[in-house]
């Protein structure tokens, strides 16, 4: 801890340090000159003339040394006492400082016996509760993912008798069906099924956020992983008239866990083709960089909005419930995949342009990554955006900025476009100059992620399919 | 000759499906509840298939399975278990099979028939 470890120059001009002593020497030049020129005016006045003007020149030259010598006595002495109430302060300081870090051990141990002591107290205490209630809340981080495993368990039992007798009935075990019994049938078959998906993906995220994903690495050929998941979608791409069409040629043989490799790629392309128009293509393509293979898999739908194309990677966001009603799906496989992926230190994000299809990228270390950390998944990305907005309302606009954050918040418009116009009318009314506005949307378009992503600016792996205007995020 | 499949499990609802399902195509059935009926059933009955959930209260399963070694095995689970886990569960002879739950009816018929016919 460096809270101990003070900085000698620091010390000596710091200000407080700087302002006592300088007090200490006005008050050493300011008392001895006071108490000299009542020597002179009242005690020498009763002194015979002669006697005065004969010494008089000595007189001076003691008065003035004595005002000296008391004026830099009190200068040392000033600053050893402001020295001993700026140090603890400094000590105050470094650890409050810890704290921003997150820090929660930090004790101070002042014995000054006075105010200072009475503060350094009460910071000690307030560090305390602050461990307490960071204590508190990762216990009920993991007390909620432990609630998601063990419901998504409970809830799971009761399925296999279900879908058992389901299928037996819709098996006509139990006599022949009529249509409308069939049809009835087929739509509790169907909502069963969607349920348990739903149940299994919850499952998923209980493992991700707890860090207990397992990964079974294996010897795996890249190339043929990619041509079998291919294969295996080509049914589903069939129904569309859609061509799966796959560049994954020369790729290594690298230890991954090929049930998860293809569990994200099966995603991919089952969304690919979900959100592509009948009678187009799907391009499949994974290619070696450095340290890692980077899959793409390529639409030519609708394409995502540049809002959306951060938020498809929330849990359960989709687009727009029109489409959820027309595709179906859990909401919570692009979520899935970005756990996946980022226990494997990889990388998950989106290119698009509205109207002109999407283009989802995720990379895949050579080397597997054996120590899975925990990701989180639920209640997570949107939390930590919205934190930043925030950040930054409030040091554009200072006290006045979390108001409006909060109102703006409250009409659900902080998407980046709503920002954007609220923006605008800020500039537009010159409650801010229009830079300030300029750079309070750049600090937002940072939030929102349209900078490049680092791997991009150190390997240039975009093929340009969008036009000039590609935007990337991670 | 009817083939006879004992089907284990602690939850009575799982028990009678998989029970109806398996009469209904020609196999007699008998059901046991945990792992230590299990063993009591094997004596009585001499089962040729044991259909046998992974997780039941009471001896855990690993135990009885070391107790039976002349009578094929398949496991049930409702919790999914990766491949590498399944060969490890699959030591011996007699383990042949294993069912992921909820299960496909029609696959479990067919590899029901498939077991039973080797």
């Amino acid at each position: 801890m460096d809270v101990e470890k003070l900085n000698i120059k620091n010390l000596i001009f710091s200000k407080i340090n700087r302002k006592l002593t300088l007090l200490f020497v006005i008050v050493g030049l300011v008392a001895p000159a006071l108490a000299i020129y009542y020597f002179y005016t009242i005690s020498i006045s009763s002194v015979p003339e002669a006697l005065y003007a004969k010494q008089a020149p000595l007189l001076r030259t003691v008065a003035i040394m004595i005002i000296i010598l008391i004026a830099v006595n009190a200068g040392i002495i000033g600053f050893f006492v402001s020295r001993s109430i700026s140090k603890p302060i400094k000590k105050l300081y470094n650890a409050t400082h810890e704290v921003e870090k997150g820090n929660y051990n930090v004790r101070m141990d002042i014995k000054t016996h006075d105010e200072i002591e009475e503060l350094a107290q009460a910071f000690n205490r307030t560090t305390a509760a602050l461990g307490r209630l960071e204590e508190e809340r990762k216990e009920i981080d993991s007390a909620k993912t432990e609630f998601l495993s063990i419901t998504s368990h409970e809830l799971r039992s009761p399925m296999t008798p279900m879908k058992a007798q389901l299928q037996m009935l819709e098996e006509e075990y139990f006599g022949k069906l009529k249509k409308k019994q069939k049809d009835s049938l087929g739509i509790i078959v169907r909502n069963a099924d969607r349920l348990d998906n739903i149940i299994v993906d919850f499952l998923d995220i209980s493992r991700i956020e707890a860090a207990r994903l397992k990964f079974n690495f294996q010897q795996t050929d890249i190339t043929q992983t990619v041509k079998d998941i291919t294969k295996f979608m080509e049914a589903f791409a069939k129904e569309k008239n859609i061509e799966l069409i796959v560049n994954a040629d020369k790729l290594p043989i690298i230890e991954v866990d090929p049930d998860r490799l293809s569990q994200v790629l099966r995603n991919l392309i089952n969304n690919a083709i979900k959100f592509s128009y009948e009678n187009s293509k799907v391009e499949i393509a994974a290619e070696l960089k450095k340290e890692y293979i980077i899959f793409s898999v390529r639409d030519y739908g609708c394409g995502l909005s540049p809002e959306n194309q951060i938020r498809i990677f929330e849990p359960f966001y989709q687009v727009e419930s029109a489409t959820r009603r027309r595709h179906g799906g859990t909401g919570l496989g692009l979520a899935i995949c970005r756990g996946i992926v980022e226990s494997q230190n990889g990388k998950i994000w989106v290119e698009s342009k509205p109207g002109r299809g999407c283009k989802f990228y995720f990379t895949v270390p050579l080397e597997p990554v054996r120590k899975i950390k925990p990701i989180k998944i639920l209640f997570s990305h949107k939390g930590a955006i919205e934190r930043k907005i925030r950040e930054e309302f409030q040091s554009i606009l200072g006290p006045l900025g979390v108001g409006e954050f909060n109102e703006l918040k409250s009409k659900n418009a902080l998407g980046r476009d709503d920002i954007f116009g609220y923006i605008d009318s800020l500039t537009e009314q010159y409650i801010i100059p229009p830079e300030r506005g300029l750079d309070f949307k750049n600090r937002i378009e940072r939030i929102y992620g349209f900078e490049k992503d680092i791997i991009n600016e150190k390997e240039d792996i975009h093929h340009d399919n969008f036009g000039d205007e590609v935007i990337k995020r991670g | 000759m009817t083939k006879t499949i004992l089907v284990v499990d602690d939850e009575p609802d799982i028990r009678q499906s998989v029970k109806t399902i398996l009469e209904v195509n020609g196999y007699k059935v008998v059901t046991a509840v945990d792992g230590d009926d299990c063993l009591e059933k094997v004596r009585e009955y001499k089962p040729d298939l044991i259909l046998l959930d992974i997780m039941m209260p009471g001896t855990p399963v690993d135990d009885i399975v070391k107790q039976i070694r002349d009578i094929k095995i398949a496991f049930m689970s409702v919790v999914r278990i990766s491949d590498a886990r399944k060969r490890g569960l699959c030591t011996q002879e007699n383990i042949v099979d294993f069912f992921q739950k909820p299960f496909n009816v029609t696959d479990l018929i067919d590899r029901v028939e498939l077991i039973l016919n080797e």
